[in-house]
């Protein structure tokens, strides 16, 4: 109930602020070479025009941070811009855009809030093009407080982002991923992608790997491994409760939700793993694949139709899609001899999996369309598990390159990937998922 | 008295949970000469894989034979069949592999006479390894199955 009315409080009104906005500014973040966009933060204003130095600040800050995992985006430096950032209002005729195109920059946000800053209080958060001065949008968040603020620059940044590129997705995510505490002994947490509400969801004796959200962001599921067996492990974001499930068979592995909710995984039956659906009470529904050799680790596009995983049909593992409709299945890795843990792009147009190789694992996505395969990560250290974000752009993988294990953002055209705050301790098999209340 | 009381209470809560024990991983003592070096021997002596594969290499299959024999001489005894990998691969293949190579041995006991109920298999892929560190010398201990007995 706590969370709705925080929820509540917090839907922008967007009917007041957006009616003028023209949004023209686009990025094309889907081919190769995409722009730069230069964007500069105003300092933040209260009533009176004065700096709102108090939660106004820490917003900045958090806003701030969040931008600088946008690959595509360069903050201006406010020393870059004459006669500052203290701006005499937050809006045209008062909002000096000649400054700001001088620094280079394409886009000003400001940040006014009319009550002051302190306590719970609104704010308006807009975002304008310095050369035409057209608002690309503006968004008022209604009761916000401290504790807010997190959300107030997610939602804030998503809305950003959605309106440059067409989704915003990225913000409105949050990670699963594994935490491993010794052999045999490992959980499931979450984190957002800025690194933020970080949080453990499991705490079982054993090893759990493989974690992946539902598309309604209800569950995690994820394999779990005690020393005697395998099992399905399922945890309920509405109870907060964890299932063991155990199936017939001696494995459990590499969990996947199909878009309409469904488990797929793979599990023992005869000689060699088989890829199953299972169905809404996680019990087998039907066969996805199976051969005289392994399949393991199903991924899907956002329709259904397709499905990536990896098998040693062919001797060692390679990457093949499953055109589920027709039953055709291509070849989909060309290169090397051992290519693993595939995943899917939402649109179903990439394939990002890994390749061993002589120095470690490395990230390779092929292009569906073109069959044109591109590395996007290059060590040092082994880069494995990576994950298409919903946007079809982010990637998460997990990468030994900081020493210990751990997680990087980078994008579906490579680039230098940025490490996910996760605390202590190696973390690893990252997932995206968009839990209920972000949606 | 109280203390007294409290200490005798403790001791016979472990004495009975030592009681109750035999069925567990723990190797009790109390079994015969001939039944602990049976259990001894199919516990200490491993099969090992090379990188990728799972089949049984000719060098492990006397020692295969040997536990079969002394699993149809001690048909109580029952084995738990663990699969594991190196490093190098990727978890879910591993996990998938590891399987493989516990089956492996699996299915060559029970062709050689073993009840199939005498035998349980689980894979740790490469979570599980033997030798900590990196180089061909560790991964190739690492490549391997364990075999444990869980009863006897």
């Amino acid at each position: 109930m706590k969370q709705f009315l925080l929820v509540l409080a917090l839907v922008p009104v967007l009917c007041l602020l957006t009616v003028e906005s023209r949004a023209a500014m686009r990025v094309d973040i889907i081919n190769p070479g995409q722009a730069v966009i230069n964007l500069a933060l105003a300092t933040p204003l209260k009533e009176g025009q004065k700096e709102a130095t108090g939660m106004g600040r820490e917003l900045q800050k958090m806003v701030e941070q969040n931008l600088s995992f946008l690959p595509f985006m360069r903050l201006t430096d406010p020393k870059a811009v004459l006669g500052g950032t203290l701006l005499p209002g937050h809006e045209p005729p008062a909002l000096d855009f000649r400054r700001f195109q001088l620094a280079g920059s394409d886009i000003v946000v400001t940040t006014f809030w009319p009550d002051g800053d302190s306590g719970t209080r609104p704010v308006q958060i807009r975002a304008f093009e310095t050369n035409t001065g057209g608002r690309l949008f503006g968004k008022e968040y209604l009761k916000v407080a401290k504790r807010d603020l997190p959300e107030v620059a997610d939602r804030f940044c998503a809305d950003l982002l959605e309106a440059l590129t067409g989704n915003g997705a990225f913000f409105r995510s949050t990670l699963a991923f594994i935490k491993k505490t010794g052999k045999l002994s490992a959980n499931v947490w979450l984190v957002k992608p800025t690194g933020r509400d970080l949080r453990q969801i499991t705490k079982m004796q054993g090893e759990a790997m493989s974690p992946a959200w539902s598309p309604d962001g209800r569950f995690v599921v994820f394999s779990h491994i005690d020393p005697k067996s395998h099992a399905l492990g399922v945890w309920d974001s509405s109870s907060r409760k964890v299932q063991r499930i155990r199936f017939p068979g001696n494995v459990v592995i590499g969990p996947a939700f199909t878009p309409d909710n469904k488990v797929a995984v793979a599990l023992s039956n005869g000689k060699y793993p088989v890829i199953f659906l299972l169905n809404h009470v996680f019990q087998k529904e039907r066969i996805l694949e199976q051969s005289n050799s392994i399949n393991v680790s199903p991924t899907f596009d956002s329709t259904g139709t397709k499905m990536a995983f990896t098998s040693s049909r062919l001797g060692g593992p390679q990457i093949f899609l499953k055109d589920l409709t027709s039953g055709r299945i291509t070849r989909v890795s060309q290169n090397g001899s051992y290519n693993t843990e595939a995943n899917l792009s939402p649109d179903g147009t990439l394939v990002v999996y890994s390749r061993m190789t002589d120095y470690g694992h490395r990230i390779f996505v092929q292009d569906m369309l073109t069959g044109l395969e591109r590395q996007v990560s290059f060590g040092p250290g082994s880069d494995e598990q990576p994950a298409f974000c919903a946007d079809s752009y982010f990637i998460a993988f997990s990468s030994t390159r900081g020493g210990g294990r751990g997680i990087y953002l980078t994008t579906r055209h490579g680039g230098d990937a940025k490490r996910v705050p996760t605390g202590d301790g190696p973390a690893s098999f990252p997932r995206w998922g968009m839990p209920a209340a972000a949606k | 008295m109280k203390r007294y009381a409290l200490a005798l209470a403790l001791v016979l809560a472990l004495a009975a949970g030592f009681g109750c024990a035999k069925k567990t991983e723990t190797i009790q003592d109390g079994i015969s000469p001939e039944m602990q070096a049976a259990i001894q021997q199919i516990t200490d002596a491993r099969v090992y894989f090379a990188f990728d594969k799972f089949d049984i290499k000719p060098e492990y299959q006397d020692m295969l034979k040997a536990k079969a024999e002394l699993m149809k001489q001690f048909p109580s005894i029952r084995v738990r069949i663990e699969g594991n990998c190196d490093e190098r691969g990727t978890q879910e293949y591993n996990l998938a592999l590891g399987e493989r190579r516990a089956r492996a041995a699996y299915e060559y006991l029970v062709t050689l006479g073993v009840n199939p109920g005498q035998l349980e298999m689980i894979s740790y892929g490469k979570e599980n390894p033997a030798v900590q560190g990196t180089g061909e010398a560790v991964w190739a201990q690492n490549r391997r199955d364990d075999f444990r007995v869980i009863a006897h």
